[in-house]
């Protein structure tokens, strides 16, 4: 028998101690303010009557210290610029999500082996996001776009830039990017066309409101965070 | 040992947000409807008469109270009873009824109490839907910039793309769920927006969620609660002179990643008739069923309950159907996966009218996730409750609205699932 530690650290990007401690502190669970309100409450609607409820205001925070497992080779890859995804010695799936075992039922969970993947795909499903999350909402309308990258057995969600969210379809060819500055998590990845997009069909109607939905999501973005 | 399973009451805490009402309140106030229900039905039996707990609750993270079925359990007066909780996404509160189902089946418990229930109003809504989308893989799903909204939406864009469905498909799903709503007086969709008819212009005038939905194609969040006392065929008789019964369960499951489904192997082959439908304007993967388009868990769930049920012919034997719908779309994918058509015709159900209240196969008689409402651990306890009173012709008692009961009804079928689709089960409910 052997110990497994103890634990080298190649190369490390710390967090800023001081900023987490003081929201961590902040963070603790008493309430910091309350309000006392009166409503209509009941189990049914056949049957309601006058409540009051106090109501306090109560924060807490967290900071998790994540290992990516035998799939970290994927992230450490993003941080060079690099896109990896596993491959099954048996079957020849390539997976992007990887997996570290090959989930083929007739392969018993074999251990994969990394290739390099080319940063090339396709579109096989698509979304516009009018309201997306709150750190991504200046980027709204924001297309998320299911991407097959070439010669993998699955799709890698990511979202789109410098691209006509009226004009994503699926099957448009796309470029795959990685952030100049990679943090080490799937946001470091985003796509854009490699050819002119031809958009899907849509009645007058239905263009008409999408172009409605996409200038109120704009404007929303302008008042909110200012021209850009 | 009998394999029949009764319901001898159901009880639903309408659905809100906010309720403001604390989570054992609103369990109290089922479990007490219940006992109203039931009145030889003593809480200080079950430890003698052997009975247990089955309890459904999604979220730990919602309130930041984990094990809330122990405070559930205490609350209720149930110290000493055998009790467990179940917890399955979405899914949770069909996997609740179908596990107390099997326990009764089993013969270990002559009756199971099942108590469903979750608060959702105690974080900012977006907070609220993080926690909803941690549901998905955090590494490769949540941090990828999509919302959960997102995620089904791109579903909806391949079913669009691949069998033609429109936004008016959509939009009339909605209304037809608002419009059930609207006598339901455990429904929060009127207890927030009163009690008129909407339309299909009114489906157009909510917001855009995630192209192609909007906001009132989406499932409510809410609180709530509800409760269903089930038991085994010799006590349920003696129990109520009215019993409906669970003739058949049934739940399957598909990968956690919706974008690891076109080529997986494990499909293949698994149902052909289906990969033969594909059209010709689409490359298909390498396992055209189920892709995106439809949800694969909801078939293999469907399939087992109709097989324990022996049900041959879904479509004539099934009178009423309620779907977990926390999308609109998921009501046409949905009858595709549960054998009432084929792939791809969910839309002509819908257009044909076949799915309406006094249509040929009712469906969403609740207003169900988009107009019900979506109290996570109650939503599937609650629509398992609506078909049960349909069942046992107790709409008029129970809404206070006759005239949306329905007649010569005799089996029901409902749905529950979590994820995009990465657990999914199913009851058949019988006269
Ligand atoms: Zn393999």
């Amino acid at each position: 028998m052997k110990q497994p530690g103890p634990e080298k650290v190649i190369k490390e990007q710390k967090i800023d101690e001081k900023w987490w401690k003081d929201w961590e502190r902040r963070g603790g669970w008493r309430p910091e303010g309350w309000k006392i309100i009166e409503i209509n409450d009941g189990p049914t609607l056949n049957d309601l009557k006058p409540e009051k409820f106090l109501i306090v205001h109560r924060p807490h925070g967290n900071l998790f210290h994540h290992s990516y497992g035998k799939v970290s080779k994927f992230f450490t890859g993003l941080l060079e610029g690099k896109l990896y995804g596993t491959k099954c010695p048996k079957c020849g799936l390539v997976y992007c999500p990887p997996r570290a075992h090959c989930f083929n039922p007739k392969c018993r969970l074999a251990e994969t082996q990394w290739v390099e993947l080319p940063k090339k795909g396709e579109v096989h499903a698509h979304t516009v996001m009018a309201i997306a999350w709150p750190s991504m909402a200046h980027l709204q309308p924001l297309v998320g776009a299911m991407i097959r990258i070439d010669g993998t057995n699955t799709c890698l969600p990511m979202t789109m830039r410098d691209v006509d969210p009226e004009k994503v379809n699926i099957g448009l060819r796309v470029n795959i990017h990685i952030e100049k500055q990679p943090k080490g998590d799937l946001l470091d990845v985003y796509a854009t066309p490699a050819e002119e997009p031809k958009p899907p069909k849509r009645t007058p109607e239905e263009l008409k409101r999408f172009r409605e939905d996409m200038e109120k999501t704009r404007a929303w973005v302008k008042k909110t965070f200012g021209a850009k | 040992m009998t394999k029949k399973v009764g319901i001898v009451a159901g009880s639903i805490s309408r659905f809100d947000n906010p309720r403001h009402t604390l989570q054992e309140e609103m369990c109290a106030e089922a479990v007490r409807m219940i006992l109203d229900d039931v009145p030889e039905l003593e809480l200080g039996d079950f430890v003698k008469k052997g009975y247990a707990c089955c309890y459904s609750y999604f979220s730990d993270i919602l309130e930041q109270q984990q094990c809330m079925h122990w405070i559930i359990n205490d609350y209720l007066g149930l110290s000493a009873v055998p009790c467990f909780r179940v917890e399955s996404g979405g899914a949770t509160p069909i996997d609740a009824i179908i596990n107390a189902a099997l326990w009764i089946r089993s013969g270990m418990f002559p009756a199971v109490l099942v108590v469903g229930w979750e608060k959702m109003d105690e974080l900012p809504i977006q907070k609220v839907n993080e926690a909803i989308a941690i549901a998905g893989d955090t590494d490769w799903d949540f941090v990828s910039g999509f919302t959960y909204n997102a995620f089904y939406a791109t579903m909806e864009a391949r079913r669009m793309h691949v069998y033609g469905e429109t936004e008016e498909d959509l939009a009339e799903v909605a209304v037809l769920c608002h419009n059930n709503s609207l006598e339901n007086p455990y429904a929060q969709w009127p207890a927030q927006h009163g009690f008129s008819k909407i339309m299909v212009e009114d489906v157009y005038k909510s917001r855009l969620i995630s192209w192609p939905y909007r906001l009132h194609e989406c499932a409510m969040t809410s609180e709530g609660a509800s409760a269903l006392f089930l038991a085994n065929e010799e006590l349920t008789k003696k129990l109520t002179d009215n019993p409906i019964w669970i003739t058949g369960v049934g739940f399957g499951s598909d990968t956690m990643r919706a974008g690891d489904r076109p080529d997986n192997p494990a499909w293949k082959g698994l149902y052909p008739e289906d990969e033969k439908i594909w059209p010709k304007h689409v490359p298909p993967p390498m396992s055209p069923y189920p892709d995106l388009c439809n949800f694969g868990a909801l078939r293999v769930s469907a399939r087992m309950a109709y097989k324990d049920a022996g049900v041959k012919n879904p479509r004539k034997e099934i009178n009423l159907v309620e779907i977990f719908d926390p999308y609109a779309g998921v009501v046409l994918a949905g009858l595709e996966d549960f054998d009432f058509c084929k792939r791809g015709e969910g839309k002509k159900l819908l257009r044909d009218g076949v799915i309406q209240p006094f249509g040929e196969l009712p469906c969403q008689l609740s207003g169900a996730l988009t107009a019900q409402g979506h109290a996570v651990g109650s939503t599937s306890i609650a629509q398992v409750v609506d078909v049960y009173w349909q069942l046992s012709n107790q709409i008029g008692k129970k809404w206070g609205a006759p005239s949306r009961q329905l007649s010569n009804i005799k089996k029901g079928f409902i749905h529950g699932h979590g994820g995009t689709g990465c657990q999914a089960g199913a009851v058949v409910l019988e006269v």
